[in-house]
């Protein structure tokens, strides 16, 4: 998924000066940096602070950056960074004199800044899919996910006709081209476990 | 493309997946996400960003010695790789001193309300009165030429 080529012309546009495409980056990729400020348990006032710092250094570098599909990786390890800078200056505060310390050991923290970013561009691809998808099915899978999830006799549509339409949106949902670079990392996944088979239907 | 990946062929996976995706969204305060977008103001202006390097209410090390004379005073130092800013929060004001001492024009840019643009001495001292209120940086440009952006402060 590293190689998604609309994060690719985004960044070249916003790299550009095109706003537009810097907004979409932003609502692509901030749940990808509170997610991590959050992994730090860090409080709020001390999140805006994180954000501050990683989107103005991501404003003074998106020009230069030489590969546009790595943003994420760079995102997530910018936003680590400030986090633990953060968190440095507090505990110096609050014990003085004992030696900073990363609340991750490091294999930890690359595990997770790893899932992370995989969770973070499958999210953006869903959500990418997802929007693109007729209003009806915006407003049935919306219906079906609400929570508590409702009883299919609450809708207004006869029950037997939910099944089918939910099958078709979903359907259409796994078919958005948003998904298939999604799609073709993890079925390279599969490939090492099993061979390519015909074992679907 | 007929690749499909383990776990999304299956409708109840794909809904869940989706669900996730959608939650981990609306986790993020729109605030957060418009301090983002605005942060693009910033793009092709030359300044150079700040960091917060010291913060005498956090920061144990020992005070240098310029401010041995008012170690009860709130001192914070922003540092880039040409230009500090120090600050000191007075009762009324917050002072402050670029270094190297130069002349400057430095713009107070609260998160919201208009911006204050109060010009330094010649050696470099300004003073910002009243301090404001909520967070605020400082965008400091020297006579010179050289442009700093701090990050937020709090007070």
């Amino acid at each position: 998924m590293r190689d998604d080529p609309s994060v690719i012309a985004l960044v070249a546009r916003a790299g550009d000066g095109d706003q537009d495409a810097w907004d979409e980056l932003i609502e692509r990729y901030s749940p990808l940096v509170w997610s991590i400020c959050a992994r730090y348990q860090l409080n709020r006032q001390d999140i805006d602070g994180v954000g501050q710092s990683v989107w103005l250094l991501l404003v003074e570098q998106i020009g230069e950056l030489r590969e546009p599909a790595a943003l994420p990786g760079w995102l997530a390890t910018t936003t680590r960074r400030e986090c633990l800078r953060i968190l440095r200056a507090a505990r110096r505060h609050e014990h003085a004199g004992l030696p900073p310390e990363d609340p991750m050991p490091s294999d930890h923290a690359a595990t997770m800044i790893e899932e992370e970013v995989i969770a973070a561009e499958r999210n953006a691809a869903l959500r990418a899919a997802f929007a693109e998808l007729p209003r009806t099915c915006h407003e049935l899978l919306s219906m079906l996910m609400s929570d508590p999830p409702p009883a299919y006799t609450d809708v207004s549509a006869t029950p037997g006709s939910i099944g089918p339409t939910r099958a078709r949106c979903l359907d259409r949902l796994r078919r958005s081209r948003h998904l298939a670079a999604a799609l073709a990392e993890q079925a390279e996944d599969i490939e090492v476990t099993e061979p390519r088979g015909e074992h679907r239907g | 493309m007929n690749i499909v990946a383990r776990g999304w062929d299956d409708d109840d996976t794909l809904l869940a997946a989706l669900n996730e995706a959608l939650r981990a969204r609306r986790a993020v305060p729109p605030e957060f996400v418009e301090a983002g977008k605005s942060a693009f103001a910033w793009h092709n202006i030359d300044a150079e960003l700040a960091q917060l390097t010291y913060d005498s209410s956090r920061d144990s090390e020992l005070v240098p010695s310029v401010r041995t004379e008012s170690a009860s005073v709130r001192a914070l130092t922003f540092s880039s790789s040409h230009l500090t800013i120090e600050l000191e929060v007075t009762p009324g004001s917050l002072i402050g001193q670029v270094i190297p001492a130069q002349p400057a024009v430095v713009t107070v840019q609260p998160r919201s309300g208009a911006e204050t643009v109060v010009p330094s001495d010649e050696i470099g001292l300004f003073s910002i009165r009243p301090i404001p209120p909520g967070p605020f940086r400082l965008y400091c440009r020297t006579d010179a030429g050289l442009d700093v952006l701090t990050g937020w402060i709090i007070l």
